[in-house]
């Protein structure tokens, strides 16, 4: 017989997690989440549509690892999920498509051919993300590249594309065009040091007039360039903000700016694409390098869409964005998509035929006629069959009820 | 849902964020004077308050941004200290120039050794604060009545709100450094500020010249 000692766990006690709290096995970690068949629906349709799309435009798919190594240089890296590899390196969960798919190229596609048009989709994860509506931890993208090429027509093929993707989940969304380095060319040709710059980078990002007033004083900023700050930050809106742009543009980097995104405005306006522009749009990726561009939908506090152009490693010029699946999700117009009919069916014939008509057919388990009934009533199931022939034996009250809410 | 969506709002309809107390009657009586039909609310229960095409929440000043980075409502009026505590990235156009006050660090007049511990209702200033002066103290969060935290010897020195520094004098309490001085601002969520921009750019400018400081070209 087994002595009981003093130090053996109560038979009655809950497992215990490290902290010596109960465990509760219905727990997820903050900023995660179960996703049930209605979103899942919706978000699966979202997605497949998305791709088809993306490949109707010649945006072929390629699949990336979720697991990569970590790399302090890396645009995220402090925001990833870490862990430790058998061999005590360190590994990353995948935080962001661009670089993954930089390394891709590199590794697959280092002589093209150019332009390199790809498609990718999946999951990602961000640790530091505060686990609020719209920013989980853990989240879906579908996005494209367009590799190898730059220029005017390449941005604009890009504004077209988001703008017929969004168009095809039903979606209002604005698009709006922004440009960091014209904020940078204004900075530099103010001639201000680079650690001011950062500060002043920060304070139009959030077009606060007050804050660039008090790192005006505290680095002896002249009126003039101050005003010119100033108006940095009121710099959006329609593409009338283009002409007030290249009146402030003094140097050459920020003229180039003004004409290009002039340019890709013309040819997003033959592509039939509105635009908006925020040329106080400021670094907020350090990886850019040319336009940005991100997409509003009312009601909804984050972009749906974002991108813009960088430069891979060995200045491989690229550009592309990335759809906030979740994001789209949630405002897609209710009623997208439809769903074709499920029917129960009461035998492997029925089933078969059900499924080539295009219906869908779940196969009844058991004869029991009361169980069936409930099952079907519960799962909003109205029609049963039975045979190749799929003959209606749908019970009478299950009918009536049919007819009824129809 | 996993994003925040926002009932059905049309888009020339506005929804602000204010606080409850003083600065929300001050934020009212500015928001009518740049041609808001708002009027103070009479003393009641509600929390939401109906004007034609403005809703204005009443909340508690922390709130404020919160609510409108997460798009629930598209404007709000906080003061600075507020907004830098938050850490929320929206956008503050105007600095509307009242309630005006500053952050500074608070020590027992005469108090002369090293700081290990201070109290505040600001940690995420304190913190940056101390670092960025690399002092090594610790940072005890406290909900009121800061004061008596440097009094009672619960910290070495206290991070708080001075706005006249007679609570500071009555309490034999000197201001050491001044972290930096707070105004109310109007605060716009990132998206509204672009969709919604017929009403808000109007709004901001009418703003701005109706809060610059005397002499100073808007």
């Amino acid at each position: 017989m087994r002595r009981v000692s003093v130090s053996d766990p109560l038979p009655f006690s809950a497992p215990l997690a490290a902290g010596g709290e109960a465990l509760s096995t219905s727990a997820l970690p903050a900023g995660v989440r179960d996703v049930l068949p209605a979103e899942w629906e919706r978000r699966e349709h979202l997605r497949s549509h998305l791709s088809a799309l993306l490949r109707s435009w010649g945006y072929r798919g390629v699949d990336l690892p979720a697991l990569e190594l970590a790399d302090p240089a890396h645009p995220q890296g402090n925001h990833a999920f870490k862990l430790i590899d058998s061999g005590g390196q360190v590994l990353a969960l995948r935080s962001e498509y661009t670089t993954a798919l930089g390394r891709l190229v590199g590794t697959h596609f280092p002589s093209g051919p150019f332009p390199l048009r790809l498609q990718y989709g999946g999951r990602l994860w961000l640790r530091t993300q505060t686990s609020e509506l719209g920013r989980l931890r853990e989240f879906n993208q579908v996005g494209a590249e367009l590799i190898g090429v730059t220029g005017v027509q390449a941005d604009a093929e890009l504004l077209a594309l988001a703008h017929a993707a969004l168009g095809q989940a039903g979606v209002q969304a604005q698009l709006e065009v922004g440009f960091p380095g014209f904020v940078d060319a204004a900075l530099t040709d103010a001639g201000l040091p680079g650690p001011v710059r950062a500060a002043l980078h920060d304070a139009i990002d959030r077009k606060s007039g007050a804050d660039l007033d008090l790192l005006a004083r505290q680095h002896g900023v002249s009126p003039e360039v101050t005003r010119t700050l100033h108006s940095l930050t009121e710099l959006y809106g329609g593409p009338e903000v283009l002409t007030e742009a290249r009146v402030l543009a003094r140097g050459v980097r920020a003229e180039q700016a003004v004409e290009h995104l002039s340019a890709v405005h013309a040819a997003a306006q033959e592509a039939g694409v509105e635009l908006l522009f925020d040329l106080g749009v400021s670094r907020r990726y350090g990886y850019y390098t040319g336009l940005t561009f991100r997409a509003y939908v009312d009601g909804i506090n984050q972009p749906v869409l974002g991108g813009g152009r960088y430069a891979l490693p060995g200045g491989l010029p690229g550009a592309g964005f990335a759809i906030g699946l979740e994001r789209l999700a949630a405002v897609m117009p209710a009623g997208v998509p439809s769903e074709p009919e499920t029917v129960l069916a009461l035998d492997f014939a029925a089933a078969t035929a059900a499924r080539a008509a295009g219906l869908g057919a779940e196969l009844a388990w058991t004869g029991d006629e009361a169980e069936l009934r409930h099952y079907a009533q519960a799962r909003g199931l109205r029609r049963w069959v039975q045979g190749a022939e799929l003959r209606d034996v749908t019970p009478a009250d299950l009918k009536i009820a049919t007819e009824v809410n129809a | 849902m996993t994003a925040q969506t926002t009932p059905e709002r049309r888009p020339d309809h506005l929804t602000l964020a204010l606080p409850k107390g003083r600065i929300m009657d001050d934020a009212i009586a500015l928001l009518s004077q740049a041609g808001l039909p708002l009027t103070r609310p009479e003393a009641s229960r509600a929390l939401r308050h109906e004007f034609p095409g403005v809703t204005v929440l009443e909340l508690r000043n922390q709130d404020v941004p919160v609510y409108v980075d997460l798009g629930v409502a598209d404007a709000g009026i906080v003061g600075k200290d507020v907004l830098l505590e938050a850490g929320r990235p929206v956008y503050e156009p105007v600095d509307l120039h009242f309630a005006e006050c500053r952050l500074s660090l608070i020590r027992e007049i005469g108090a002369s050794g090293p700081i290990a511990r201070v109290g505040t209702k600001y940690p995420r200033a304190a913190r940056a604060y101390l670092q960025e002066r690399g002092i090594p103290a610790e940072v005890v969060k406290l909900s009121g009545n800061i004061e008596l935290a440097a009094l009672t010897g619960l910290a070495d020195a206290v991070i708080d709100l001075v706005q006249t520094g007679s609570t500071l004098r009555a309490n034999h309490l000197e201001e050491v450094d001044v972290l930096f001085h707070s105004s109310a601002r109007l605060i716009v969520n990132r998206t509204a500020l672009k969709l919604r921009r017929e009403r808000l750019r109007p709004l901001i400018a009418r703003l701005r010249e109706l809060t610059a400081p005397a002499g100073e070209e808007s």
